[in-house]
C-alpha cells in the first residue's frame, strides 16, 4: 500500500480579492499622476525630474506610472535579513513572518514596581536583552527613546546599546543623513567590513515620509543613503485613517501605497536593486480619543489587504504591525488586541511585524507584554501549521490498540501518544491551565504577574553572546566621535 | 436676548445651509450681532464641546459643528467694528522645531477656533526665532507649541528663553502638549499651562485668560 502523503493546507487568511487589489494599485497610480506629491529633497527631485517626472511649483511632482511598475520590477522580491552572527534567520518571502518589537517609547511600564515611568538607556537594553532571549521574537527594536542621553545622540546611542544586548537582526531609526552614517559605521564594525555587511546585512531602517504626500529632506536623504549602501529600509507613511488619510479604508490605502510607491522609485533610482520592504501603516485616528490606535482591527484588516496585493501585484515582502494595544497597563483589552493582531498577521502572511509590546498606542513598552506576546506567537504559529493528515496522525493502529485493550485502556498510555504529544499538541509555558487549587498554591498569579517573573528570569539567565573586546572598544570610539 | 433654538439646533447638527439662513434671519429681524455671537453661536460650541467632552458625540461631528459656526461668522464678521470684533483671544501656534507631526496641533488649533479663540498657526518645524519675531507681530494673548518627539521637547523652553531674551515672555501666556509631554514638564519649564487634549486645551485657555464658561 502506498502511504498517504498529502500536504498540509495551511489556514490563509484573504480579504482581498483580484479585482479589489488591481482597483486600488490603480489609485494609487492615479494620486501619483494626477494629484502629485511635494518632494522637498533637491537630489530626489532631480533625479524624479530626469527620470520623467513632471515638475512643477518648484518641488510639486507628477509621476507617470511606468516609473512605479519599473521600480516595482527592479526592487528584489525577497530580503534576507541575518543575524549579528551571520546566520540567514529572517527570510523576508513567500509566507514568512516574523515578529519584532517597536522604536521610541516615551515610557515604559517598570519592572519593579509596575508604574509607567519615563525610558532610560537601560531599557533598551533590556528590551534587546528580552528580545534575544525569547524564541519567538526575531528582531529588535529600541521600545526605547531614553530621557538619559543627549537628545542629538539618542538614536546612535540607542543603537550602540542594542548591539550590546543582542545578536539578533535589528530595526533601527535615525534622524537624518548624519547619525545614519555613524549607525551605519557601527554596523559594518560588528560585520566585519561593508563588504560583510552588504552580504548579510543585520539592520533595516525604519523611515516614514507624511501623509497626505510630503517627502520632507531629511527623510528622503535616509532613503537615499539606504539605497546606496544597499540597507534594506521601510518607507511606510503614517497613513491614519481619517487624520493623515481618508477616513475610507480603500482610500487610505491607496495614499499610503502611492507615497510608498514614491519611495520606491526614488530609492531605485538611487540604488537599483537594492532591498525596499513595501508598506504603508494605515491604523486608524480615534474618532473619541484623536489618538492614532495601535489596538484596532483596521490596522490588521489593511495590512492583511496589502499581503494580497503582494499576492496578486507587488511580490515584494511588507511591512506589518502586531502585538499592540492601546490599553494603559497589561490587561485583559491589552491581551485581546495583541493576540487578535498577532493570529491575523500570521494568518494574512504578512512578513516583516513590528511593535509587538506595545501599551498606549505606542506610547509605553512592557517587558511583561512582550513575554506574554512570545507565546501568543507560539500559540499562533501552532493554529497557522494546520492539521497534518497522514497513517501516522490518523492514528488508526493506535485506535484499534486502545479499543481493543480492554477496560481502563486509554490513548493516554499508549505508545502513539507519547511519540507524539510534543508535536501534536500546543503545549504552554505561561498560559495558566492548572486546576484551582494548585493555582491557588502558587501564588494565585495571574498572566502580568506570570510575565514578569518569567522576564525577570530571562534577564537574569539568558547569556548574549558578547561583541570582541575590540569591537566594543571601536563602538565607544565612535560614540564619543 | 433672541431666541436663537432653531440656529442652535443648525450648529449642533452641522447643517451649515440652514444655519447660516438662520443666522441672514436673526440679523434680518433686527437681532443684535454680538447677541448672535454670544447666544446663538458660542453658547452652542461650548454645548457641542461638553456633548464631545462627555463621550456623546464624534470629533467629525463636533469639527462639522466649529465649522458650521465658521460660516455663520462670515456673515457677522462685516459688521462688527474693526475695534470691538469680540475675540476670546489671540493664539499663536505651531510644532517645534525639527518636529513635523501637526494633526494634534491642527486639532487643537481648530477646537480654540470653533470656541472663539482668533489662531495664527505657524505651522511645524518652528524655530525659536520665528516664534519670537511671530510673537512681536501678532501680539497673541497665547502661545502654543506642540512637540510629538521626545528629541524636540527641548525646543519647548529653548522658545521661552528666546522670548524671554526679547523680554516679550511676560507678555504672554505659554501653553505646551503633545503626547511626550507632561504637567511635570511644563512646570519644569516654567511654561503657563498644559493640556492632553483639544478639549482640555480650549479649557485651559480659557482658564489662562480668565474667561469663564
Ligand atoms: C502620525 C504619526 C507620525 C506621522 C506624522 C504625520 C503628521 N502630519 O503629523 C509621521 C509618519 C510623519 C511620523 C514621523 C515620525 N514619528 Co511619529 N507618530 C505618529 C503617531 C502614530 C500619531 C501621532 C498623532 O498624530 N496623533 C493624533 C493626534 C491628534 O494626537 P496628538 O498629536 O497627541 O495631539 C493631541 C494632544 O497631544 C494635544 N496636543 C498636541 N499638540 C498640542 C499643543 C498644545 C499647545 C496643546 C495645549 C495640546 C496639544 O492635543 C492633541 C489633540 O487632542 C505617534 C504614535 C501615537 N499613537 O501617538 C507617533 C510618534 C509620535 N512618532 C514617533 C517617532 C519616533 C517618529 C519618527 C522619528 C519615526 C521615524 N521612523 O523617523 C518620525 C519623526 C518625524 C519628525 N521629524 O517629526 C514616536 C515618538 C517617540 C518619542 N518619544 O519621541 C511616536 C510616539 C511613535 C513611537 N512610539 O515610536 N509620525
Amino acid at each position: 500500500m502506498k502511504p498517504l502523503d498529502i500536504p498540509t493546507f495551511q489556514p490563509r487568511l484573504k480579504v482581498l480579492n483580484r479585482e479589489q487589489a488591481l482597483v486600488i494599485h490603480a489609485a494609487a497610480l492615479e494620486i501619483l499622476e494626477k494629484t502629485g506629491f511635494k518632494m522637498e529633497h533637491s537630489g530626489a527631485l532631480e533625479m524624479l525630474s530626469d527620470a520623467g517626472c513632471r515638475v512643477s511649483d518648484g518641488d510639486w511632482v507628477r509621476l507617470p506610472a511606468y516609473l512605479a511598475e519599473e521600480a516595482l520590477s527592479s526592487a528584489p522580491r525577497q530580503i534576507a535579513l541575518y543575524d549579528q552572527q551571520g546566520n540567514k534567520t529572517m527570510p523576508l518571502r513567500d509566507g514568512n513572518s516574523f515578529y519584532g518589537t517597536g522604536s521610541d517609547a516615551t515610557f515604559t511600564l517598570d519592572m519593579e514596581t509596575g508604574q509607567r515611568r519615563r525610558t532610560v538607556l537601560r531599557d533598551a537594553a533590556n528590551f534587546a536583552r528580552l528580545v534575544d532571549g525569547l524564541e519567538n521574537i526575531a528582531f529588535a527594536m529600541s521600545m526605547a527613546n531614553p530621557e538619559d542621553v543627549p537628545v542629538e545622540d539618542i538614536y546612535v546611542r540607542v543603537f550602540a546599546e542594542m548591539i550590546r544586548n543582542t545578536n539578533k537582526p535589528m530595526v533601527f531609526i535615525a534622524d537624518s543623513g548624519k547619525d545614519i552614517a555613524r549607525i551605519y559605521e557601527i554596523a559594518c564594525l560588528v560585520a566585519g567590513g561593508e563588504a560583510e555587511f552588504q552580504r548579510k546585512p543585520f539592520i533595516l531602517n525604519y523611515s516614514e515620509p507624511i501623509s497626505p504626500l510630503r517627502f520632507p529632506a531629511n527623510v528622503v536623504e535616509k532613503l537615499i543613503f539606504c539605497a546606496e549602501k544597499k540597507i534594506p529600509i521601510c518607507f511606510p507613511s503614517g497613513t491614519n485613517a481619517g487624520g493623515g488619510a481618508p477616513v475610507t479604508l480603500a482610500g487610505a490605502m491607496a495614499l499610503g501605497i502611492a507615497e510608498n510607491l514614491v519611495g520606491l522609485v526614488v530609492h531605485q533610482l538611487a540604488g537599483k536593486g537594492s532591498p525596499f520592504l513595501f508598506g504603508p501603516n494605515v491604523s486608524v485616528l480615534d474618532m473619541k480619543s484623536t489618538v492614532v490606535s495601535y489596538g484596532c482591527p483596521e490596522w490588521s484588516l489593511t495590512q492583511a489587504a496589502l499581503a494580497d496585493m503582494r499576492d496578486e501585484i507587488y511580490g515584494l515582502p511588507t511591512w506589518a504591525y502586531a502585538g499592540a494595544s492601546d490599553a494603559k497597563v497589561m490587561d485583559a483589552q491589552a491581551g485581546a488586541e495583541a493576540m487578535f493582531s498577532i493570529v491575523t498577521a500570521m494568518l494574512s502572511r504578512s512578513n516583516l511585524i513590528h511593535d509587538v509590546a506595545f501599551l498606549e498606542f505606542g506610547s509605553t513598552s512592557s517587558l511583561e507584554m512582550l513575554t506574554m506576546a512570545n507565546e501568543l506567537i507560539a500559540m499562533s504559529r501552532f493554529f497557522t501549521t494546520g492539521i497534518p493528515v497522514n497513517e501516522e496522525t490518523l492514528a488508526l493502529e493506535a485506535i484499534e490498540r486502545v479499543a481493543g485493550g480492554g477496560p481502563g485502556s486509554m490513548f493516554l498510555m499508549d505508545d502513539h501518544t507519547f511519540e507524539h504529544f510534543e508535536q501534536a499538541q500546543f503545549l504552554p509555558k505561561l498560559l495558566d491551565r492548572s486546576r484551582y487549587d494548585s493555582w491557588e498554591e502558587a501564588g494565585a498569579m495571574d498572566l502580568y504577574k506570570r510575565c514578569n517573573i518569567e522576564a525577570k528570569r530571562i534577564l537574569a539567565e539568558h547569556q548574549v553572546a558578547p561583541k570582541s573586546e575590540e569591537v566594543l572598544h571601536e563602538i565607544e570610539r565612535i560614540l564619543q566621535g | 436676548m433672541s431666541d436663537f433654538k432653531a440656529l442652535a439646533e443648525a450648529v449642533t447638527k452641522g447643517d451649515i445651509k440652514t444655519a447660516v439662513a438662520e443666522t441672514q434671519k436673526a440679523l434680518d429681524s433686527g437681532s443684535n450681532v454680538q447677541d448672535i455671537l454670544d447666544n446663538g453661536l458660542i453658547a452652542t460650541m461650548d454645548e457641542v464641546g461638553e456633548r464631545f467632552s462627555k463621550g456623546l458625540i464624534f470629533v467629525p461631528q463636533m469639527l462639522r459643528s466649529a465649522r458650521t459656526m465658521q460660516e455663520c461668522m462670515k456673515l457677522l464678521q462685516p459688521l462688527f467694528q474693526e475695534s470691538d470684533v469680540t475675540s476670546k483671544g489671540k493664539v499663536l501656534i505651531g510644532t517645534v522645531k525639527g518636529d513635523l507631526h501637526d494633526i494634534g496641533k491642527n486639532l487643537v488649533s481648530m477646537m480654540m477656533e470653533g470656541a472663539g479663540f482668533t489662531i495664527t498657526d505657524l505651522g511645524v518645524d518652528v524655530a525659536p526665532e520665528k516664534f519670537v519675531q511671530k510673537v512681536q507681530e501678532v501680539e497673541p494673548d497665547i502661545v502654543g507649541m506642540s512637540a510629538l518627539l521626545s528629541t524636540t521637547m527641548p525646543s519647548m523652553p529653548l522658545t521661552i528663553e528666546a522670548l524671554q531674551k526679547a523680554e516679550i515672555r511676560d507678555k504672554v501666556k505659554i501653553m505646551i502638549g503633545g503626547a511626550p509631554v507632561t504637567e511635570k514638564y511644563a512646570q519644569e519649564i516654567k511654561a503657563d499651562s498644559y493640556a492632553s487634549d483639544a478639549g482640555s486645551a480650549v479649557t485651559k485657555a480659557k482658564e489662562l485668560l480668565g474667561i469663564r464658561g
